[in-house]
This record gives structure tokens, C-alpha cells and sequence, in this order.
């Protein structure tokens, strides 16, 4: 039996922008952590910093959007008119998890850098504002949240994927309600 | 309405697209974005100013002091190995490498969705990521050996992926003609 259709338009514009986005941000991550610390003469970091912080924030915005837009507009048909209960509620378990995931990895990493006294400018246009002095205890205990929630987010991504390519494999239609044109 | 019930094989082979098509627009942004910064660093290595280490912060970043050191050379990996006109042509092979991996993620959908135009497609997307794969492999064989050992194995590695993901859609593609030759007769 065909599926009907899924997701809205809106929500699969952000899932693709937040799918996108979160591989960029862990990629150039681990490439600008290799940059020059950064002092007067070597401003390497500047850009690639400024530009992590940004989507990041962005993210953030998208996130609580997608979650409006999904329940707003609910997918047709519901996964637990197609899944075993069990599957239904593990899929629901991970979805919870990836964004909260996502929303305490990006909210951590702005935090850590507010109390590193380094200033954030939104898309190079609006001073976003730091939520105290400079910290650098706070730096630090934000700093490991936001590493470790990022490495627990990865796994969930990594769960996350299984399930989808598990779905494919089994062609049962659960895949099609995210990726119809 | 043109999509009809999606076989195996466009399901498969669509959400593999998908995948891989989102992590290579991530990899080659970032290489866009990496070019730029550090494809022409402000001075040479004989001009260089030293790096500054400070104790605290190489504790809130984890690193060694002999590693600080080395973090500010690491930036002239690419420029002292490049010739002239790599810089330029590397970001164009990764703007448009962004460009296809993107139109892969669209025509992964497009082979889920099981649209009629989907196998071809895939085919013309995955093929040109496969020449572009090429012709990125051939440009960076006449770099240094720095810019060799960065990018050679990834670049073979994507372009096996790319030729596999080529075949895998004209083998699709022959299926859906016989499927239609079948509901012809």
C-alpha cells in the first residue's frame, strides 16, 4: 500500500538544513581546533569561530521551529499505524533525544563562549549578549558539556541513521514520509 | 501525480545517496571554507611570528606546548606544497562539489519518492560527482607530498563510492525499462 504523504514541506526544508548543518559544524570543528591559538598576530580562528557559533545559534532557531512545524502538522500516517509498538516508541525515544541533543550541544557551546569573554555577533550583524563577566570555571564546566553532548549527539545522529537505512532496507514506507518531493 | 510505489533497489540506493550526499556537502564546505583561510597565510614561515601559549589556555584547550608550536606551522601545510593555482581550483572543486553532493541528497529523495525521472537522474548526478571525484584525484597527484597525504586517499575513496553509487543507478535504471517493456506487452 503507498504511503501517505508525510512530513510538510517546511519540516523537510529544516531537517535537510539541520542534517547539513550539524555534519559542517562537527567537520570544521575538528579542523579549527588544528588553527593557531589565537593572539594579535594569529587571527586564524576568527572566521571559522565566528561562523560555528552562528549556525549554531541558528540551529537552535531551526529546532524550535521544526518542533512547532511538527505539531502543527502532523506526519500522515502516524508511525504507530505502521510500526510494531515497541519500534513506534523507540523511534519517539530518538527523536526526543536528537533534539534535545542538538538544542543542549548548541546552547552549551554559546554559554562557554559568553563566559570566555569572547563576544558572538550573530551572522556578523547583531551582538548577541554575554550572560556574565568573564568566567573561566564556568568557560570550562560549559566548555565539557558542550564536548560531551556533542559526542553523545553523534552516536544518537549514528542511531539515528541505522534506523533510517534499517527502514530503507526493509522498503516498509516509514523513510518515504521524510523524503518525498 | 508521477511517483509510484518505490522498489527496493531506488529505496536503497536513496537513502545511501542521502547520507552520503549530506556528510560530502558538509566535507566540502568545510574544504571551501579551509582554503580560504589558510591557502594563503599572511606571512611565510620565515616571517613568521611565534606562537603564543599561554599555560591557561593551552589547559582549556588540551594541548602540549610542543603541539601550540606546531599548530602555527600546520597553517602552511597547504600553501608551501601548493602550486600557484591550487588554492583557486580546489575552492571551485569544492563549491561545486557542494553543489552535486546537494543535488545527490535531491535525487536520493527523488529515487525514494520514486519519481520517473529519478533513475536517470541519479545516474547524471552520481556520474558527475564520479568526474569531479577524477578530475580533483588527477589535480592534487601534481601537488606536493603535504597536500598528497591530506586529500589522495579520500579523494579515491569518494570516487569509488561515487562510481559504485554510478552503476548501482544505470543497473536501477535498466530495471525500470524492463519492468515498463513488461507492462508494455
Amino acid at each position: 500500500m503507498k504511503p501517505a504523504r508525510g512530513y510538510s514541506r517546511t519540516a523537510l526544508i529544516l531537517h535537510w538544513f539541520v542534517a547539513v548543518s550539524t555534519f559542517f559544524l562537527f567537520i570544521s570543528s575538528w579542523w579549527m581546533l588544528g588553527l593557531p591559538l589565537a593572539s594579535a598576530e594569529f587571527r586564524f580562528r576568527e572566521i571559522p569561530f565566528q561562523l560555528h557559533k552562528n549556525l549554531g545559534m541558528t540551529l537552535v532557531a531551526a529546532i524550535i521551529v521544526m518542533i512547532y512545524v511538527r505539531f502543527k502538522h502532523r506526519p500522515q500516517p502516524e508511525l504507530s499505524a505502521i510500526l510494531p509498538p515497541r519500534m513506534s516508541k523507540l523511534a519517539t525515544v530518538d527523536h526526543v533525544v536528537l533534539y534535545a541533543l542538538i538544542f543542549a550541544c548548541c546552547v552549551s557551546g554559546y554559554l562557554s563562549s559568553s563566559y570566555s569573554g569572547w563576544g558572538t555577533t550573530l551572522w556578523w550583524l547583531v551582538d548577541l549578549p554575554n550572560w556574565g563577566h568573564e568566567n573561566e570555571e564556568l568557560n570550562i564546566l560549559y566548555s565539557d558539556i558542550h564536548l560531551w553532548t556533542c559526542w553523545l549527539l553523534l552516536a544518537v545522529v549514528a542511531v539515528h541513521i541505522s534506523g533510517v537505512v534499517y527502514h530503507a532496507f526493509r522498503n516498509d514506507g516509514v523513510v518515504r514520509r521524510m523524503l518525498h518531493l | 501525480m508521477d511517483t509510484a510505489e518505490a522498489p527496493g533497489w531506488a529505496s536503497r540506493l536513496g537513502v545511501i545517496a542521502i547520507l552520503l550526499g549530506v556528510l560530502l556537502a558538509a566535507w566540502h564546505a568545510n574544504e571551501w571554507m579551509k582554503l580560504g583561510i589558510v591557502g594563503t597565510p599572511p606571512y611565510s614561515l620565515a616571517t613568521m611570528p611565534e606562537a603564543d601559549c599561554e599555560q591557561d589556555e593551552l589547559e582549556e584547550e588540551g594541548v602540549s606546548l610542543e603541539e601550540c608550536r606546531q599548530l602555527a606551522y600546520v597553517v602552511h601545510d597547504i600553501s608551501i606544497s601548493a602550486p600557484g593555482w591550487f588554492k583557486n581550483f580546489h575552492i571551485a572543486v569544492s563549491v561545486a562539489g557542494t553543489a552535486l553532493a546537494l543535488l545527490s541528497v535531491f535525487a536520493g529523495i527523488a529515487l525514494v519518492d520514486y519519481r520517473h525521472w529519478a533513475a536517470t537522474a541519479a545516474v547524471s548526478v552520481f556520474g558527475a560527482l564520479a568526474i569531479l571525484d577524477m578530475v580533483s584525484f588527477t589535480a592534487v597527484v601534481n601537488t606536493g607530498p603535504l597536500i598528497r597525504q591530506m586529500y589522495l586517499w579520500s579523494i579515491l575513496l569518494w570516487f569509488f563510492i561515487h562510481l559504485a553509487m554510478t552503476v548501482g543507478a544505470i543497473v536501477g535504471c535498466e530495471e525500470q525499462q524492463a519492468v515498463q517493456r513488461r507492462a508494455g506487452t
